[in-house]
């Protein structure tokens, strides 16, 4: 039953922590990311923000490095075409293909580290949000930061539907392998579009049989919101604050130093 | 006099053309468990939707307590509290991403205040036994919880009229006997209960009148002994004879059964081998069956006594408190369902055994005891203990004797 991200968003060790204070950690560390002018914040981040997923949410390494392999591999195959492409400063390493050289110079490799490492760091807090705080959580934090309410509604909907779709896909999926619908390329994606089409009908169906099931309970507009879960304990708020300060200041003291 | 629902020569026809209801009318009882029996296609379902005013007839109308149902908006919303629908399949209703905001869907958009709200949604909460579950989202739970968060989302709005649409489907046997004898201890707190199904046991044992339909109209509609007596008609609606029925049926046909009606329930099929068998019923003394509220707390440690000073040899929990409170205090339980006809069984061969319960319940299962035994001259006893929380704040002296019943309850009982 544990492979979806929002298993573990509702069972993780830190549940009952403030869904803000999550929030407020998961983004701070995405900015500071974003604005660090070298690796080596992000880098920390995406150490200290994997440490506090692993050790204090207790989320399986095994999940959480498989998670994290997605990233890595589009981040690394990225990086390596922009080492390529910029130039300036030293030659690091070259060789000639077929007449043509190609080289990494010191400003691409920067470059390419500083990539890797923003979008690890990125990712690493993004999983952190992601893994921590159940949808619903943020729902309501959207829906106190002022959010029209149908849009926190209609996503919300839309939150709940698609595991049902999620479920319909996988049995859709499953009656066709079982009848030998993955054979070869050519019946894979026969198979494909038939299962989206099939999806896009149910679908549809289930949206009108959504509208009988509000209307049969009194539909007026209005969808409950949870009441937030765990006021921000004071230690949290300030382990929380001390963490961004940290890195916020190594993200500045060390803006100058160039790796390579 | 009135009834609480009826529909007048209704007929209903789809966008194609097709007639999904032909002529229907029947009237309701309040108060009352009805089944909607039939096969695929039968109009179960469609019928259903004419209750709560989901689809409007094509032809005729249909009733709310003598009125027209009417179908502005206004009627509508008023219906639709009044007269509460559960879906076949709990996924197209539970739409909100948590249970909680499932359960309080119906009173937030009938504008309660928010205080009220939550108490609603608790106490429905409570009633199907899912408190602690609020924050969970639907797709984390099983079949019989979900069924369970959409009464409870129905119940929430306070109706006096449940509809449930295959309450049973999809559900393993316990989870669906559970979800039954909810259904059960709803309707002795005087709803209203309507539901549709294929399963005829369940049907049989379970209405006090069973609608038998079949192409869009009504085939018959009686007693479950009358409507299912009629081995034809059941054939001709593509449904078969329950079990009881048909066992009793054989048994007669080899001339080991007379009677002219047939047996509701194992129950009554047993004494009626018996008498004929033996000649009478059970000679031995028949054991004793305690009935213990659970209401208040702490039994736990009590229950325990009981059962090891009085012989109990089966113990079974009735209704969803009761049987948490069992689970709480590790009292293992024979019987999870159709407890009384259980623990009758037992007591007639002798056995003594303890159904825990709770409030209306208590009454309710020494009145159908004692109807049994009126009707069968076996002389059960059934000893009510009160809860031992409830002695030990009061000093009343009826308590205090009720609390030696409690404690000692073999020798008050001889």
């Amino acid at each position: 039953m544990h492979d979806l991200l929002d298993d573990y968003a509702h069972s993780n060790a830190l549940r009952d922590t403030s869904p803000r204070l999550k929030l407020l950690l998961g983004l701070g560390a995405i900015l500071l990311c974003v604005a660090s002018a070298t690796p080596i914040a992000p880098l920390f981040i995406a150490i200290t923000i994997s440490l506090i997923t692993l050790i204090l949410a207790k989320i399986p390494g095994r999940f959480y490095s498989t998670l994290l392999l997605i990233p890595f591999s589009f981040s690394l195959l990225s990086a390596v075409v922009v080492a390529f492409m910029h130039g300036g400063g030293d030659q690091l390493f070259a060789f000639n293909v077929f007449g043509i050289d190609l080289g990494i110079r010191e400003d691409g490799a920067n470059l390419a580290l500083l990539l890797i490492a923003r979008t690890f760091g990125g990712m690493c807090s993004l999983f952190f949000i992601a893994l921590t705080t159940p949808m619903i959580e943020i729902f309501s934090i959207c829906k106190s930061l002022g959010l029209p309410d149908f849009l926190v509604e209609l996503s919300m909907l839309m939150y709940r539907y698609i595991f049902v779709f999620l479920d319909q896909a996988a049995m859709i999926h499953n009656a066709q392998v079982m009848r030998l619908g993955d054979a070869g390329i050519k019946n894979s994606l026969n198979s494909f579009s038939m299962l989206s089409s099939v999806l896009f009908l149910r679908s549809w169906e289930q949206g009108e049989r959504l509208i009988i099931a509000m209307d049969a309970r009194c539909y007026n507009g209005k969808l409950d919101l949870m009441e937030q879960s765990g006021k921000a304990e004071p230690k949290a708020i300030f382990a929380m604050m001390g963490y961004i300060a940290m890195i916020a200041a190594i993200a500045v003291l060390t803006r100058d130093i160039r790796l390579l | 006099m009135t009834f609480i629902l009826e529909t007048r020569n209704i007929g209903y026809n789809y966008g194609d053309g097709t007639k999904a209801l032909m002529d229907v009318s029947i009237s309701l009882e309040e108060g009352r468990k009805i089944a909607l029996v039939g096969p695929n296609g039968a109009g179960k379902s469609t019928l259903m939707l004419m209750f709560n005013g989901i689809l409007r007839p094509t032809s005729g109308e249909v009733l709310f307590r003598g009125q027209p149902l009417r179908y502005d908006s206004a009627s509508l919303r008023d219906i639709r509290r009044k007269v509460g629908m559960v879906f076949q399949n709990s996924d197209d209703q539970l739409f909100a991403p948590t249970v909680y905001q499932d359960v309080a869907f119906g009173p937030v958009n009938l504008g309660f205040p928010e205080d009220k709200v939550k108490k609603y949604a608790g106490y429905a909460l409570q009633y199907v036994g899912l408190s602690g579950y609020e924050r969970r989202p639907p797709h984390h739970l099983s079949g019989g919880e979900k069924k369970r968060v959409s009464i409870a989302g129905i119940l929430a709005m306070e109706p006096e009229v449940l509809i449930l649409d295959e309450p049973t489907s999809n559900l393993d046997p316990v989870s669906s006997e559970e979800i039954m004898e909810m259904l059960d201890e709803l309707n002795y707190g005087g709803k209203t209960m309507i539901i549709s199904t294929h399963d005829v046991d369940l049907a049989y044992r379970w209405a006090d009148e069973v609608i038998l339909m079949e192409d869009g109209g009504v085939l018959h509609r009686g007693t479950g002994q009358e409507v299912f007596g009629d081995a034809e008609l059941i054939k001709r609606a593509r449904l078969k004879l329950p079990i009881v029925v048909d066992l009793y049926k054989e048994l007669v046909g080899r001339g080991l059964l007379n009677g002219s009606k047939p047996p509701r329930n194992v129950l009554e099929l047993t004494d009626l081998l018996e008498s004929s068998t033996r000649g009478t019923t059970s000679q031995e003394v028949p054991g004793k069956i305690y009935i213990c509220n659970m209401d208040g707390s702490d039994l736990g440690g009590g229950i325990k006594g009981i059962l090891e000073k009085s012989r109990v040899s089966y113990t079974g929990a009735m209704g969803t408190n009761a049987k948490i409170m069992a689970e709480q205090a590790r009292i293992p339980l024979d019987f999870t369902y159709g407890v009384i006809d259980k623990c009758i069984l037992k007591a007639l061969t002798g056995k003594n055994s303890l159904i825990m319960t709770s409030g209306g319940m208590v009454d309710h299962s020494i009145k159908r005891i004692r109807v049994y035994c009126e009707e069968s001259g076996a002389k059960i006893e059934a000893v009510k203990l009160s809860s031992l929380a409830e002695s030990s704040v009061s000093s009343d002296r009826r308590e205090i004797s009720s609390q030696k019943d409690s404690t000692k309850p073999a020798e008050v009982a001889q």
